[in-house]
Formats: structure tokens, C-alpha cells, sequence
């Protein structure tokens, strides 16, 4: 990955691949962007997005059925948020039986500014989005400790 | 289960609240014992960052059969304990002690030294 963050994540959350849980990412990312007053239409953009790629494990990373985990890092950047959602299934391939429409990456793409599907440092399948947070005056990193 | 581990500064209380709430929330609890919980996570947010180990608050959060347990990790060896003191409000004592109906320190199971268990029923 080229978009390496060294620093650690802002945010992580790690919780079973089950549907109702991507409210609970959603809900913390709306939470993030109340902190940071972020402008509606990019807070708009990040929750679409991260909620996509949820649901995207949540329908294909565990196709058994099983409940494997979803996570989810945030780290803010000088000038833009780097959101990372990972799981533990096969990885990101064609599928001949998919229930949805596959507009789910391209629709990510769409609305992050860089997208990079590969895999983490612990061989997770991972999509990580960029997004940029230009006008965000309640972040000066002064706060991190 | 869910996990959550977030840098101390000002995303740690808006996002530690907002997930409780969720949680409890889809498990049914009456709005005073969420209300309750808020009050909970709004004081760990406070008081928790100054005696984490490596400048993250650690939480995990399970509600079931009429129970939430939230457990603070990796707190600094008597930070736990610290945590407790901090909370106490003049003229109202401890929050977490009022509020909490089982509140215990256990070595921490991922790292660091001490962790807080709270236990809220509704």
C-alpha cells in the first residue's frame, strides 16, 4: 500500500460481520464527523462509502454463514481521513452468485478520493479509502496525546 | 462483542457514546439505563485517557440478557483505581460507583495492567 499510515489509527473498531452492526460503524463515524464539523456532504460521502465497504464484508467476506470480524480503522491526516475496513475471508474476488448489484467499489471510488484494495499488515483483505478534509478546523493534532 | 480502541482527544467521547448507545439501544434498554450508560462513558472518556498505557482508551462493549458490561484495558498498574477516584463529583460522590451495579478491577486480559469492569442492568 502506498498510502501507509505509520502512525497508530484514530479509531478502531472490531465487531462481528453482521449486518446490523454496520449501523453501529455508521453511527460512530457520524459521531467523528460531528467532533471534526465536518461539511454534511463530505460527512455524506464518508459514511456512503464506509458503509458500502461493510456491507461488503458483511455479505461476501464470510460466505459460510460464520461471523467472522469486521474492522474498521480511521486515522486523521494533516489534510484528509484514511479509512481502512479489513476482514478474514478469501479476499476480493468474482462472484458468478453475488447477491448484489456490484456497485459497491465503484460506488466507494466514486466518492473517496484514492482507493486501495489489497491487504493489511496481518494478510487481511483490506479496502482502504482516502478522504479529504479540507476546511476542518477542530483537528490541529495538538489533541493527540 | 465490540471492540473499540481510540486515540485520547476529543473523538474519544463522541464515539465511545454513540456506540454504547447502539449497542444498547438494539438490546432493548429502557432510556434511563441508557441514559445511565452515557453518563458512564462520558466519565471514562474523562478520566480514563490519563492512565492508559500507550495514549489509546481500549473498550469493549457487550450487552445481553438484560446486562451491559464495559471493560476499560490497558490502564496503567493502578489506573483503575485512578479512574475510580477521578470520578467522584462534590456533593454527589463517585458516578461510576452510583451508577455502575457491579464495578470490579481484573488484570488486563489485552495488555497493560489493570482493566475496569462496569456492569450496567436494565
Amino acid at each position: 500500500m502506498s498510502t501507509d499510515v505509520a502512525i497508530a489509527p484514530d479509531i478502531e473498531l472490531r465487531l462481528p460481520a453482521r449486518a446490523e452492526n454496520v449501523a453501529i460503524v455508521r453511527h460512530a463515524f457520524g459521531a467523528l464527523g460531528e467532533a471534526l464539523d465536518l461539511e454534511p456532504q463530505t460527512l455524506a460521502d464518508i459514511l456512503l462509502a464506509v458503509t458500502e465497504a461493510c456491507t461488503n464484508v458483511v455479505v461476501h467476506a464470510y460466505p459460510d454463514d460464520s461471523d467472522g470480524p469486521l474492522e474498521v480503522q480511521a486515522t486523521l491526516l494533516e489534510e484528509e481521513l484514511v479509512v481502512a475496513v479489513s476482514d478474514e475471508g478469501p479476499g476480493i474476488v468474482p462472484r458468478p452468485d453475488s447477491p448484489g448489484l456490484g456497485l459497491g467499489l465503484p460506488l466507494i471510488a466514486s466518492l473517496a478520493e484514492s482507493v486501495q484494495l489489497g491487504h493489511d499488515e496481518h494478510g487481511r483483505t483490506e479496502v482502504r479509502m482516502a478522504f479529504p478534509l479540507t476546511g476542518v478546523d477542530a483537528w490541529d493534532g495538538e489533541a493527540r496525546s | 462483542m465490540t471492540s473499540l480502541r481510540l486515540a485520547n482527544g476529543p473523538l474519544a467521547a463522541p464515539v465511545l457514546c454513540r456506540v454504547v448507545s447502539m449497542v444498547l439501544t438494539r438490546a432493548d434498554c429502557p432510556l434511563d439505563r441508557l441514559d445511565d450508560a452515557l453518563l458512564v462513558c462520558d466519565a471514562i472518556a474523562a478520566h480514563a485517557p490519563a492512565h492508559t498505557l500507550d495514549g489509546h482508551l481500549a473498550v469493549t462493549v457487550a450487552a445481553e440478557s438484560g446486562q451491559m458490561e464495559l471493560r476499560v484495558a490497558e490502564l496503567s498498574r493502578g489506573g483503575a483505581e485512578q479512574v475510580l477516584e477521578d470520578a467522584v463529583v462534590p456533593g454527589v460522590g463517585n458516578v461510576l460507583e452510583k451508577v455502575a451495579d457491579d464495578l470490579r478491577v481484573e488484570p488486563s486480559r489485552t495488555g497493560g495492567n489493570d482493566e475496569l469492569v462496569l456492569a450496567i442492568s436494565f
